[in-house]
């Protein structure tokens, strides 16, 4: 008997979803709230960057594309005609990038092994490498930061072991330095690196890897082609974790770079302290919020681009 | 028998436009008071949906449905005196079993004492006195059905709901709940509707039967008349095993029809209500593998050459094939002393009188 | 016997896993160790004492910072869950709707703009208002550490919202309960342990703010991270160590609470 067409067919709705009605009007007090402490105050800021500076901090309200202006260019105090690169901002831009770019890499080249170690733990005991990954990330960033500034000090635990077995005849600066900063940053962004890899790897199909051995390839082959391609998302997740916190670091670099090696939220920091140039540090900060929209943009396409990839 | 649930011309389309689904078609239903009534299909054919429309988790689309005398349609599961003994039972797992079972009649506001005798009674009427105050994550697969069943009965509803509420359970335990079922349905008096896709459930526990496929329901009538009076070929072919045949229809007379077997030998066949074939259409007529019988070459209704023979311990199915070429199953009664056919030979095959029953379609 | 291969080893990686998990923890044990010396330095041991701990007891600034960060931690993860309960049951188990996905982008904001950027605008704001209004109470703090504890408390509850069984609430409403009883007597009473680690989060996440705490702070409102920031510019003794010891623990002990509230679950 042919069943009829209107009922044979057809996506079944799955009758455990609500239609939203009015419960989506349960959410209006937390938004309210995010409204009125978190994004509000960002548009706030953007329109902040085209005013005026006052003169103790805060804005005259006269429209200005000075903030935007000063962000990359100065002028000449003598001559304002005279445009000219600003020179000091752009080394900021450039060394926060660089850093970020440094850090990921860093987590990635320690992260993997590490991920990789987790994962093929007896279960039982994976939950535990799990935990222990997960507790500096819990723990308070500013104590991690000084703990390794406790290392770094010229009077620190590394120079005094150094110093003591003679390698090197007095205290190095170690503090106070891009090296400082990388070394600080990797070490608190780590465990953002190891958890998405490690989810990655969680849900590899080992018999693939054991296929790839069967198929007569090496273990860097295996590696090179097999696990790297299946773990992507998780690199890909993981770099943009431990890339969008580094681009806006501010409490590291204050702390291990001191008051000379800036990061570009420093410098926006400064614009609203000592600088009292609000409106340049309003557009400093739409800069930095611009390359994390930018980050994530690019990760939600690589994403999707994923997703697309294995549903065609 | 005065009616309990009425349900008429009820449709429910799921979705609007391009993406609609109609779950439900012109279902007419009217189930009696105290009856033990099994909606019976294969999965997605609208029989949990049914079951949700009368519990109150989904409205009809069109239509309306009646419990005792009221329309309830518009009115929510709380509003309405049913209750449902659900798949996964859905026993609430931070409550004990008595806080599970008194559930409902806390919530219709029952005085304290009301409720604990009455789960005492339930927790009686199930025989877990004894887990009381366990957790629904304490006890076994078929304790946790039997909660559920009391849960259900407690707040005494007009009608309980049961969705296939022994899927669950191993083969051992579920013969035992069906028992179980039966016995708690007997002390109650409540309305039953079953929900089962498992027929031979369906045939022994229920009063009636309504078998349904996409969203429609086929047939609806004592296990007796849907086994050995299918109108439907879906029907035939869900419940029990069936032989169809392709027949021409040789005479009609009022009685019902005779019809040309294969191999040329005539025989009667019963007609379906509303059905008048004309002399030489060709029909389908079934019967069941039991209801024929072996016999020598040429002493039956048809002949049949043996393909293979299935042992099955009580009986034996014999797979014949016929002078057309068509394929024929016999089921035959097995004794110590009986030997499988050869495969080759030829048999014949007798019809039990009455037997033969030309489908509608 | 020979040693069978292993598909799931990959030569080197063990030894390069070991050594990071060194390296992420020696630090913290290095700054722990030193918390206990008896002498001032950083580096060299001059044997156990527990001066710097009574050093920070008595210190009235530390206990001053201390509870303030635990007062505003407290109050601000409380109104954070309070708020992220009903915004995880508008969000959860619904279909699409409009606007969706712009809800889940105001959640999420405090997690994805950087801590910088929320600082700062909202000192532009507090400033504007302390202006207006003369006030300059905790209130600014309160709102600002809600706002970016939301999402930690959201998402733990919405993650156990997501593996309760609907057909529990249908069971509810098909015993006579109202909409409003079954989410006080079934969904509530399921949520407690989401509810429970979304307010451990969002505390955790409340005593690590330094950034949005040190530009919305007026003057003696110091909390406890802003309190150590200001002094890591100074020589510092064990004492910084002790504080950050006790810190560190407190952490710790939120986080353990809240991984065995969490694997508990289902």
């Amino acid at each position: 008997m042919a069943t009829p067409p209107d009922s044979a067919t057809g996506p079944e709705p799955d009758p455990q979803k609500e239609s939203h009605g009015w419960k989506w009007l349960l959410s209006t007090p937390a938004l309210l709230v995010l409204l009125v402490a978190a994004s509000g105050p960002l548009m706030i800021v953007a329109v902040y960057s085209f005013l005026s500076p006052g003169n103790v901090g805060g804005v005259e309200w006269d429209f200005s594309g000075d903030g935007w202006f000063r962000v990359f260019f100065s002028r000449d105090i003598f001559d304002p005609e005279n445009v000219s690169w600003n020179w000091a901002n752009l080394n900021v831009f450039w060394r926060t990038i660089s850093l970020s770019l440094q850090t990921t890499l860093i987590c990635a080249v320690l992260g993997f092994p590490t991920a990789w170690f987790i994962a093929t733990r007896p279960p039982e005991r994976r939950a535990l490498w799990l935990f222990l990954i997960t507790i500096p990330f819990w723990t308070n960033l500013l104590i991690r930061t000084f703990a390794i500034q406790e290392l770094l000090r010229g009077n620190g635990l590394i120079n005094t072991i150094l110093v003591a077995t003679g390698i090197v005849d007095e205290p190095l600066q170690l503090l106070f330095s891009n090296f400082a900063i990388l070394l600080g940053m990797a070490y608190v962004f780590l465990p953002l690196m190891v958890l998405p890899l490690y989810a990655a790897m969680d849900k590899l199909d080992f018999r693939l890897v054991e296929a790839g051995y069967d198929l007569y390839a090496s273990r860097v082959r295996v590696l090179w082609h097999v696990i790297l391609p299946l773990v992507k998302p998780g690199f890909v997740a993981g770099s943009i974790l431990v890339f969008i916190p580094s681009i806006g670091a501010y409490v590291t670099p204050r702390v291990l770079g001191g008051g000379r090696t800036m990061m570009l939220g420093n410098l926006i920091a400064l614009q609203f302290g000592q600088g009292r140039n609000w409106p340049l540090g309003a557009a400093l900060a739409m800069v930095l919020l611009i390359i994390v929209m930018a980050a994530l943009v690019f990760y939600l396409r690589a994403v999707n681009g994923e997703e697309g990839k294995r549903r065609g | 028998m005065s009616v309990e649930i009425e349900i008429t011309g009820l449709g429910k389309i799921f979705g609007q436009g391009a993406a609609a689904f109609r779950a439900l078609s012109d279902i007419n239903l009217s189930i009696g008071t105290g009856e033990f009534f099994t909606l019976l299909g294969p999965s997605g054919c609208g029989k949990t949906t049914l079951l949700r429309v009368i519990a109150g988790f989904e409205s009809p689309s069109m239509g309306s449905l009646k419990i005792n005398g009221d329309e309830v349609a518009a009115k929510g599961p709380n509003a309405r005196p049913v209750n449902t003994v659900f798949q996964n039972y859905a026993l609430f797992p931070h409550m004990s079993v008595a806080q599970n079972i008194g559930f409902g009649l806390k919530m219709l506001g029952k005085p304290k004492a009301e409720i604990d005798s009455t789960v005492a009674e339930m927790l009686r009427l199930v025989r877990m006195e004894a887990m009381a105050d366990r957790k629904p994550s304490e006890i076994s697969g078929g304790q946790q059905q039997r909660v559920a069943l009391a849960r259900a009965l407690a707040p005494r509803p007009r009608v309980l709901l049961l969705d296939e509420p022994l899927s669950a359970l191993d083969l051992k335990l579920r013969k035992e709940m069906q028992s179980e079922l039966k016995r708690l349905q007997g002390e109650t008096g409540i309305t039953f509707v079953f929900v089962t896709h498992d027929q031979e459930e369906a045939l022994t526990m229920s009063d009636r039967i309504a078998v349904m496929s996409a969203g429609r329901i086929l047939q609806c009538g004592t296990p007796h008349d849907i086994y050995h009076a299918p109108t439907d070929r879906f029907v035939a072919d869900f419940i029990g095993d069936t032989n169809f045949l392709t027949v021409p229809v040789a005479a009609l007379d009022d009685q019902g029809a005779t019809v040309t077997l294969p191999g040329g030998a005539q025989a009667a066949a019963r007609l379906p209500e509303g059905m008048r074939p004309v002399t030489g259409e060709e029909v389908t007529a079934v019967i069941r593998p039991e209801q024929a019988t072996l016999a020598e070459p040429g002493a039956g209704d048809m002949d049949g050459v043996v393909e293979t023979s299935t042992f099955f311990g009580t009986d034996t199915h014999i797979h014949l094939k016929l002078a057309d070429g068509q394929g024929f199953v016999l089921r035959r009664q097995n004794t110590a002393d009986l030997a499988a056919p050869d495969p080759g030979s030829t048999l014949g095959i007798a019809l039990g009188a009455g037997t033969l029953r030309i489908l509608k379609d | 016997m020979a040693k069978s291969y292993d598909v799931r080893r990959l030569p080197g990686f063990g030894a390069i896993a070991v050594l990071t998990f060194i390296l992420l923890y020696l630090p913290i044990l290095v700054l722990v160790v030193f918390s206990f010396n008896a002498g001032p330095s950083q580096s060299e041991w001059d044997g156990f004492s527990l001066q710097w701990y009574v050093a920070a007891f008595g210190n009235q600034q530390v206990q001053d910072v201390s509870i303030r960060s635990l007062w505003l931690a407290a109050v601000a993860a409380g109104m954070a869950t309070a708020l992220a309960v009903p915004a995880a049951l508008a969000t959860t188990r619904v279909s699409r709707f409009p606007g969706q996905t712009m809800i889940y982008a105001l959640i999420n904001q405090p997690l994805m703009v950087p801590e910088i950027v929320t600082g700062i605008a909202l000192l532009i704001v507090v400033a504007w208002v302390k202006v207006n209004t003369g006030y300059s109470g905790m209130a600014y703090l309160v709102l600002a550490h809600t706002a970016f504890c939301i999402p930690f408390a959201y998402l733990p509850i919405r993650a156990r919202l997501e593996t309760l069984d609907p057909t529990l609430e249908t069971a509810a409403a098909d015993l006579y309960a109202n909409p409003w009883q079954a989410f006080r007597y079934i969904t509530l009473p399921l949520l407690v342990p989401g509810i429970a680690a979304g307010f451990m989060l969002g505390f955790v996440i409340s005593l690590d703010t330094v950034v949005i705490t040190e530009f919305v702070k007026s003057a003696g409102q110091d909390t406890l991270p802003t309190y150590m920031l200001g002094q890591l510019r100074r020589v510092i003794t064990p004492e910084m160590n002790a504080i950050a010891t006790l810190f560190l623990a407190l952490s710790l002990l939120f986080v353990t609470a809240f991984f065995l509230i969490t694997r508990k679950r289902g």
